[in-house]
């Protein structure tokens, strides 16, 4: 997988031409109806290194991602020809192209329906360009390194988690964990930074024929939060996002 | 003479007409000779005339027996003297006799006519029940009124309530002058104690027919709290009423209660399903109107904080284009804002359209010339003849009718194709019709399509737009006396026509 190049350090003295020569930027498709947001999104996306493709509509965002296979796709849920949904559930039929989702506040709905098709992230309308970006970085790493279980040791601060010995220590003491709070727990590290739902989340741990028993999940993650997390009130490691599921946020990245 | 006093002379009547058919009866058939079943037949007379006159004159009627028995066949005869002691026993047995078995028969002629009537009243507060459930309250009381009036012989009735749940009271009169007597017992619900018994007044008025007469109010009580009256106006001459009759009134009272307390509750719930729905409306257009105004500020933020990026050295163009971003979506917003008061100024009819003449045919060109942004990609076609005549309008509110419907057609049809705008006359109004090849709108959207924030999903289109254009056309074209539809003789797309009121004779 072609490793994104959008880093120039901060307050670098790096031409922005320099970038501009160097083709070799994450390809990225940008979709949206709304033909102002995609031209900022285009020119800034472009400033920081990547090459962009843009649609506004479901149907050329299909045939751009056919055509030019990009390494990243950020989608707007409300488009004219059909919804944002339909794409995300295609692209997931043929890859694993990491998707963010745009949508307006208020769509927690929206969100957690294309993230249980799996789009990997979500941004609420209007966001901060750099939270864009810094969100595009993330995933685009992550498809770079995936962790899922390659690495017999996951470092997250203070956490350390041994997949091979399923032991967890926090500042180097020993956690005890009963098994189904170490498989949450798993399923966190392997996803760092990334929003799982609700119902991603109960099935990967409790089994495919869970999915509305988040009651379920409340309680075990408020247990795993008084055993991993230095003040359980403000999780450092497993964050809620409101209405859509958790993010284990990794300070690696 | 009087009809009371009649009445009250009829036990004895009978009592005596009784006594004297059986005597002349025994004395003519059965003679003298077995005096026990002479007492017999007397006692028979007695039976008879307590089951058809009652109590009274079954006592009465024991004693004239006794008396005439006495006098005619008990020896010496002809004289109330009794010789022989044992006859003296018969007779006194005869009288005890009498006067029991009298009585008793009387006492189960009362019940057997109590219980008829309270059948009777029983059927009359059962069909007024049915009578009630018309949800009309209005209607609901009138036909009550009647019901009693009629059911209970009475000259008039009438049913008040508090004027904002009964504004006229439910009246039934015989005739004009029963209604005219019933409206000399005054309309005061306030000369009613709320938590007071019934009473009776007396009228006062000017002929002696009215003076004198009396009529039963009967307060109306729905939990704890007086709703209304009920005015019972009885014919001239009949007797007061009796505890059967103030039953029937208090049952029909606390039934009137009940059906006034429900119009009551179903005008609230009705006020409060009006309130509600606002309140959906309300939501609605704050959904619509906050996603409406995000849309853009999503573009300003973002361009925004591009062009604060200190990492990336943005060229002169780029910073151009952002700059540009947030200007056009910054316009977008302010006619965002401006169409919403438009819209609220409009809907609180605080829009006065500034009139004058104007040629109709400019006013479509420039339209057409100052939409040239808004319809590019479309080719535009204007059908203006040239002998229209002047029209009185307000030359900036028509533009932004025309203005809107345009910018329909250009934003719901395919880039390529054609979009219609034509003028002409119609009698004497003209005719306006924006025509373009999009989706269309089905029939049954072509009424609400016209309401504020109602957005079509056109076939597989997500709502775009604050769904305002077509809601301040129409409140526009309204305001000139004109009206605005979607002309459904169209093949395919849609073609929105509205006219305005030329000048009669000149157009």
């Amino acid at each position: 997988m072609e490793r994104a190049s959008f880093s120039r350090s901060r307050g670098g003295p790096v031409s922005s031409n320099a970038v501009r020569d160097e083709p070799s930027g994450a390809r990225l498709l940008v979709v949206d109806d709304e033909p102002s947001m995609v031209r900022t999104l285009r020119t800034n996306l472009r400033g920081h290194g990547f090459q962009v493709e843009t649609a506004e509509t479901a149907g050329d965002a299909l045939a751009s991602y056919e055509r030019r296979q990009p390494d990243l796709i950020v989608l707007d849920l409300n488009l004219p020809d059909g919804d944002g949904f339909e794409v995300v559930r295609r692209i997931r039929e043929q890859s694993g192209t990491p998707i963010i989702v745009l949508s307006a506040r208020g769509g927690e709905t929206d969100k957690v329906n294309a993230l249980d098709l799996g789009a990997d992230d979500y941004m609420t309308k209007p966001f901060g360009i750099d939270e864009l970006l810094a969100r595009i970085r993330v995933a685009l790493r992550h498809v770079a390194r995936p962790g899922t279980g390659a690495e017999p040791r996951i470092t997250s601060g203070a956490l350390v988690i041994d997949l091979e010995r399923r032991e967890v220590t926090v500042a180097g003491r020993a956690i005890h964990l009963t098994p189904t709070e170490y498989d949450l727990l798993k399923v966190f590290v392997t996803n760092p930074n990334k929003v799982l739902t609700d119902r991603m989340l109960l099935q990967q741990v409790w089994g495919p024929d869970y999915g509305d028993e988040s009651h379920y999940l409340h309680v075990y993650v408020a247990r795993l939060r008084r055993k991993i997390e230095s003040d359980p009130q403000d999780p450092a490691y497993l964050v809620t996002e409101p209405g859509v599921g958790y993010r284990f946020r990794s300070e690696e990245l | 003479m009087d009809n009371r006093v009649m009445r009250r002379l009829i036990p004895f009547v009978a009592a005596a007409a009784a006594v004297a058919i059986t005597t002349a009866f025994i004395d003519l058939i059965v003679g003298r000779a077995q005096i026990a079943n002479i007492s017999m037949l007397y006692l028979v007379a007695v039976l008879i005339v307590a089951v058809a006159f009652g109590r009274v004159a079954a006592i009465v009627a024991s004693i004239l027996a006794f008396v005439t028995f006495d006098w005619f066949f008990v020896p010496p005869t002809h004289q109330l003297v009794v010789a022989d002691a044992e006859e003296l026993f018969s007779l006194a047995l005869f009288l005890i006799t009498a006067v029991v078995t009298g009585t008793l028969a009387a006492r189960e002629r009362a019940r057997a006519q109590e219980a008829e009537h309270r059948e009777h009243d029983a059927k009359v507060l059962y069909e007024a029940a049915f009578l009630m459930a018309e949800p009309n309250l209005e209607r609901a009381l009138v036909a009550v009124a009647e019901h009693f009036r009629a059911a209970l012989d009475l000259d008039a009735v009438s049913i008040e309530a508090n004027a904002d749940i009964l504004p006229h009271p439910a009246i039934a009169a015989r005739d004009d002058a029963a209604r005219a007597d019933l409206r000399a017992t005054g309309s005061e619900l306030r000369l009613m104690d709320p938590a007071g018994p019934s009473r009776t007044i007396r009228l006062v008025g000017p002929t002696t027919a009215r003076a004198g007469r009396r009529a039963r109010l009967v307060p109306i009580v729905a939990a704890g709290v007086r709703v209304g009256r009920l005015t019972v106006l009885p014919q001239a001459g009949a007797p007061e009423f009796g505890p059967a009759e103030e039953r029937v009134f208090a049952i029909a009272a606390a039934q009137l209660g009940l059906t006034i307390e429900r119009a009551r509750f179903r005008q609230d719930a009705t006020e409060s399903e009006v309130l509600r729905r606002s309140d959906d409306l309300k939501t609605e257009l704050l959904h619509a109107v906050s996603h409406e105004l995000r849309t853009p500020l999503a573009s300003i933020l973002a361009s925004a904080g591009s062009l604060r990026q200190r990492d990336v050295d943005w060229t002169e163009r780029e910073r151009d284009e952002f700059a540009t971003a947030i200007q056009d979506e910054a316009v977008r917003l302010d006619r965002l804002v401006g169409s919403l008061l438009d819209l609220s100024r409009i809907e609180n009819g605080t829009l006065v359209p500034h009139k004058a003449w104007h040629d109709v045919g400019a006013l479509v060109e420039d339209v057409a010339g100052r939409m040239r942004p808004v319809t590019a990609g479309h080719p535009v076609r204007l059908d203006v003849p040239e002998d229209l005549p002047p029209i009185e309008l307000d030359y900036v509110e028509i533009q932004q009718v025309l203005s809107n419907l345009v910018e329909n057609a250009a934003k719901f049809s395919p880039a390529g194709s054609e979009i219609g705008i034509s003028v002409g006359r119609d009698d004497s109004n003209v005719r306006f019709a924006v025509r373009d090849h999009g989706p269309g709108i089905s029939p049954g959207d072509s009424e609400r399509v016209f309401e504020p924030f109602v957005r079509l999903a056109r076939a597989g289109q997500g709502p775009r737009g604050v769904g305002l254009g077509l809601a301040i056309a129409k409140r526009l074209v309204e305001a000139h006396a004109g009206t605005i539809w979607v002309d459904r003789g169209v093949s395919d797309g849609t073609r929105i026509v509205f006219t305005l009121p030329g000048r009669a004779g000149v157009v």
